[in-house]
């Protein structure tokens, strides 16, 4: 089809009668020009027209090929197919309700799940050219990543790639701000720029802030949600880390950085030295010359890389560059679109019931016209035309079904978002950011396309039986139900099995024994400048029980690990940890054998340690641990970048504790730990607080007495409590979608049993009537509609717990906590599906049992 | 009418052609388009002055040809037919395709 065709054709549809004119008259003057010839050429006035037109030919056909030259039959029959499908379904209004509804409801779901899909992984982010942005690393000759270090930057900046078009570097830095979990990074002078984003009110980061760093820019949102829009911001300065920072303009609308949530503020890269301890590495964004293909780009940066990192150690070097997309909030490889996959998987399921749902009424009602389709069969119609006529029914059904769905997914977003953000630990809810939700045209486009194939899909097979020739004679489209319940009830057991799983997996974590308590401790992080003061200012505080230090927070980043040797015994994978005496009063770990360290060995930086029982037991089998010694090495030098390096050798054991468990399992490495002497004094440690009286309270008041005393010190101030909840949070929720979504398909499959079986009895009325003429009771006629549900049931959950066993051994080769093989919640599941089943059968069967053989009988 | 040599059914398609290339003289209306073409044939082909319509609504959707309305030689409304640009080449096209029709079929009439 070419344009030229469209506009004639759209003529002809919107101005049917001018084009049947301008037929006719073109028609007429040839008729009259051949008359005149007629004339001419000498034969009678009177003969002269009827000669032309038989000259012509057959007008009337002509004028129909011309009329099929147009094709407007095509889109004719289509209004003429929708007129007939609103008026029938009009006819119809609990069908067409079912359906819409039905359809409504997987659609909506289904939408949902897109809209957020599309808001991190498909939207492009609101900065220019956002497809030639790049994340940009190199890869050493072991395939570790390496981000670039500031030097390395400033390198590649001044040698003027042919692959780069232009480059900034950004550090992340979060931070508190009165109080509030903030993010922000330092980003180089040209940042703004290079993103094509401007200021709504003020200006962005220029290169002339260099010589005056401490300003910042703060996003849209931070200021309308944190300072009301107040235009007097400019001008203000804001406190970070105790560094008064001035505000010198608010980004434009709709900006967040190029990360996967919106960022608060940026700063110049020249402010980070002043703020930050230390500054090892930052993250590169490269935008690639235009018409550059990704690897064209890395062949031609990985020889001016190798150049940069010549001066490093040989197995720090460059060998290979990596560029990932800066386009989208999140960047999803291969692997990422594999870890979501399930989620899709588990959605698109509910959207399949749903269509099997509306198929299984469509066939139903396919029976009931049977009458007319074979009618219009005989009398000539072609089959083909009736299936577009059934489709177009099915499409015209699934469009509605979209608009509910849409209406539905805003509601279950809504909700989705509130219930995480109630359900969230506390303290979490503040570094949660939520990209915008809001639908665009691609969410659209998703609605409609899965709705015409939705209605496709409900719709096709449908529209195939009711068309066949010898439709309602030979042919009972029973299997064809059969086979679409077997598939409903085997997609909801699947979904409700792996929510058992996951809801048990959930409940595990959450009844793990750490062996610590954490009920009344609050942990800090601080800025190491106001370590002293701060620790001057605890020393006042009255709601202090107890104050220890730890170099690594519980819960938090994980323990690095190392490995221990003494003569013939050697242990990898031993979690450690430096902690100052008191570490163990205030989570209560009791000493099995020996004492805590004591002030000197704290102060003094000696070799000394405490085992955990298990790390004795493994060393030392049947012999006491304290007053041995052994070595220490870390483990790889990855562990360097997230924790203390080791500093000891030779290291003698004086005392045993109590095990703890910071692991989700409950196995000999994640009890293995030494804890290495330190005290609060010690740079880098965090500090553990014991309080009295409400913890929460408690955590407030210290929050309000440092930040009186020493402002901006305080980098964070959470609860341990939070902490354990925080990890059994993704557990919880993934087993609340999956309980949601089985709970969902229940209801599905519950309406389409219910539906099958109903038919089959009303089909099967006059059976059960001589069934009971000739002494059938009541129960046995249940009984014999029952067995047919559960037979079906059956067959579906069978497949059902197959699918769900393959999937959970998936599940738990990833997961530890999940279990293989869980028989409670198989057992579980099972149970509710097969009831589910009885139970939508029950009315239909009690109908069929009632059945009057007399009145049955006499009506054939 | 004096007695003709047998006329000539016309092939599948070849209506196509003779309609692009008569246009290639001017827009012309769909009587003249018949009579030129009855003319240069020398009535040998005698196209069904019917058969001429649908095949020009369906070069107009093609967009090798375009319809206007004017007015005819003797002061009546016409529609006027006339080639596009798309349409020229497409007279290009078809008639190497009717060469190398017509000089194969040559040769196996020639070759038996």
């Amino acid at each position: 089809m070419n344009w030229n065709d469209l506009r004639l054709r759209l003529r002809a549809i919107f101005s049917p009668a001018k084009a049947e004119q301008d037929l006719t008259d073109e028609l007429a003057f040839h008729v009259e020009m051949q008359t005149r010839k007629n004339v001419a050429l000498g034969i009678p006035e009177a003969d002269a027209l009827r000669t032309a037109r038989a000259q012509f030919g057959h007008a009337t056909s002509t004028r129909e090929l011309c009329r099929d030259e147009r094709r407007i039959g095509f889109l004719e029959t289509l209004f003429q197919d929708i007129r007939y499908a609103v008026r029938s379904f009009r006819r119809a209004p609990t069908f067409s309700l079912t359906v819409i509804a039905t359809i409504g409801l997987g659609l909506g779901v289904n939408a949902a799940v897109f809209t957020l899909f599309n808001a991190y992984v498909l939207r492009p982010l609101a900065v220019r050219e956002p497809y030639s942005l790049y994340l940009f690393q190199y890869r050493d000759r072991a395939g570790k990543f390496h981000d670039l270090t500031s030097r390395q930057f400033d390198q590649l900046q001044a040698a003027e790639s042919p692959a780069i078009e232009d480059l900034h570097a950004v550090i992340g830095l979060a931070v508190r701000i009165n109080g509030r979990q903030c993010f922000s990074e330092f980003v180089s002078p040209n940042y703004f720029r290079m993103l094509g984003v401007s200021a709504t009110i003020g200006r962005t980061l220029v290169p002339g802030d260099n010589n005056n760093p401490s300003v910042m820019v703060l996003g849209s949102s931070t200021w309308h949600n944190q300072f009301g829009g107040d235009p007097a911001i400019i001008g203000k300065k804001i406190l970070v880390r105790g560094y008064p920072v001035e505000v010198v303009g608010v980004a434009q609308d709709g900006f967040g950085g190029l990360g996967d949530f919106p960022r608060d503020f940026w700063m110049p890269l020249a402010l980070a030295p002043q703020v930050l301890p230390k500054l090892d590495s930052i993250s590169v964004i490269i935008r690639l010359k235009r018409g550059l293909g990704e690897a064209q780009a890395k062949a031609l940066l990985v020889g001016s890389l190798a150049q940069l990192t010549l001066d490093a150690p040989a197995s720090e070097r460059a060998v290979s560059v990596t560029l990932e997309s800066r386009a989208t909030s999140v960047h999803l490889g291969f692997e990422g679109m594999l870890m979501v996959m399930p989620m899709f998987v588990a959605f698109g399921l509910i959207l399949l019931i749903a269509c099997a749902n509306v198929a299984n009424m469509m066939l139903a009602r396919a029976m009931a016209r049977q009458r007319e389709m074979s009618t219009r069969l005989s009398l000539g119609a072609a089959r083909s035309r009736l299936i577009r006529q059934l489709l177009t029914e099915s499409i015209v059904l699934a469009l509605p079904g979209a608009a509910v769905g849409f209406l539905l997914s805003r509601l279950v977003i809504d909700t989705a978002v509130r219930l995480i953000l109630h359900s969230l630990p506390g303290e979490f809810v503040e570094f949660f950011h939520f990209a915008p939700l809001d639908p665009d045209a691609r969410v659209f486009t998703f609605m409609l396309v899965a709705a015409v194939a939705s209605g496709i899909l409900f719709g096709f097979a449908p529209a195939i039986q009711a068309t066949r020739p010898d439709f309602g004679k030979a042919f009972r489209p029973q299997r064809l139900r059969n086979a679409l319940v077997i598939v409903q009830v085997a997609t909801c057991s699947l979904l409700l099995i792996a929510a058992g799983v996951l809801l048990r997996a959930s409940n595990s974590v959450h009844d793990l024994d750490t062996g610590l308590r954490t009920r009344d401790v609050v942990w800090v992080e601080l800025l190491e400048p106001s370590r002293a003061r701060v620790l001057a200012t605890l020393a006042q505080q009255g709601s202090i029980d107890t104050l220890a230090a730890t170099s690594h927070v519980p819960f938090d980043a994980g323990f690095p690990s190392a490995r221990l040797s003494s003569g013939r015994q050697a242990l990898d994978f031993v979690s450690y940890d430096y902690v100052s005496p008191e570490v163990f009063e205030v989570f209560d770990i009791r000493m099995r054998q020996g004492r805590v360290f004591t002030a000197v060995e704290a102060h003094s930086d000696l070799p000394v340690a405490i085992v955990s029982e298990t790390v004795a037991k493994r060393m030392w089998p049947n012999e006491d641990a304290v007053g041995k010694s052994f070595q220490a090495e870390v483990e790889s030098k990855s562990n360097l970048s997230r924790g203390t390096p080791l500093r000891y050798s030779e290291v003698r054991v004086i005392g045993v504790s109590a095990d703890i468990n910071v692991g989700l399992t409950d196995d000999r490495v994640s009890h293995s730990m030494v804890y290495f002497p330190a005290t609060a004094r010690t740079a880098q440690t965090k500090l553990l607080l014991r309080v009295k009286g409400d913890t929460e309270s408690a955590r407030q008041s210290i929050d309000r007495a440092l930040s009186a005393a020493a402002p901006g010190a305080v980098d964070k101030i959470h609860k341990m409590q939070e902490q354990i909840a925080g990890r059994v949070y993704p557990f919880r929720m993934t087993s609340w979608i999956s309980t949601f979504l089985g709970l969902l398909a229940l209801l599905l499959t519950i309406t389409g049993i219910y539906g099958v079986i109903s038919y089959l009895v009303q089909q099967r009325t006059k059976e059960m009537g001589i069934r009971k003429a000739l002494g059938a009771t009541s129960s046995s006629v249940v009984a014999l509609v029952l067995r047919q549900s559960a037979r079906l049931a059956l067959m579906g959950i069978t497949i059902g717990a197959a699918l769900s066993l393959a999937v959970s051994r998936l599940l738990s080769s990833v997961l530890v906590v999940v279990s293989g093989f869980d028989m409670l919640a198989l057992t579980a599941g099972i149970a509710v599906v097969l009831a589910a089943c009885l139970a939508a059968s029950l009315y239909p069967s009690l109908e069929a049992a009632g059945v009057d053989p007399m009145t049955t009988l006499r009506h054939d | 009418m004096p007695p003709q040599a047998p006329k000539i059914d016309l092939l599948q398609g070849t209506l196509d052609l003779l309609i692009l290339r008569t246009l290639r003289l001017g827009p012309m209306h769909g009587w003249a388009i018949s009579e030129r073409i009855q003319q240069i044939s020398e009535g040998v082909l005698e196209v069904n002055q019917g058969s001429l319509y649908p095949a020009l609504h369906r070069l107009e959707h093609q967009g090798w040809i375009e319809a206007e309305w004017g007015v005819s030689e003797l002061g009546r409304r016409a529609r006027f037919y006339t080639l596009t640009a798309t349409g020229r080449k497409q007279v290009d096209v078809e008639s190497k395709n009717w060469t190398r029709l017509t000089a194969a079929i040559d040769r196996i009439v020639e070759a038996t």
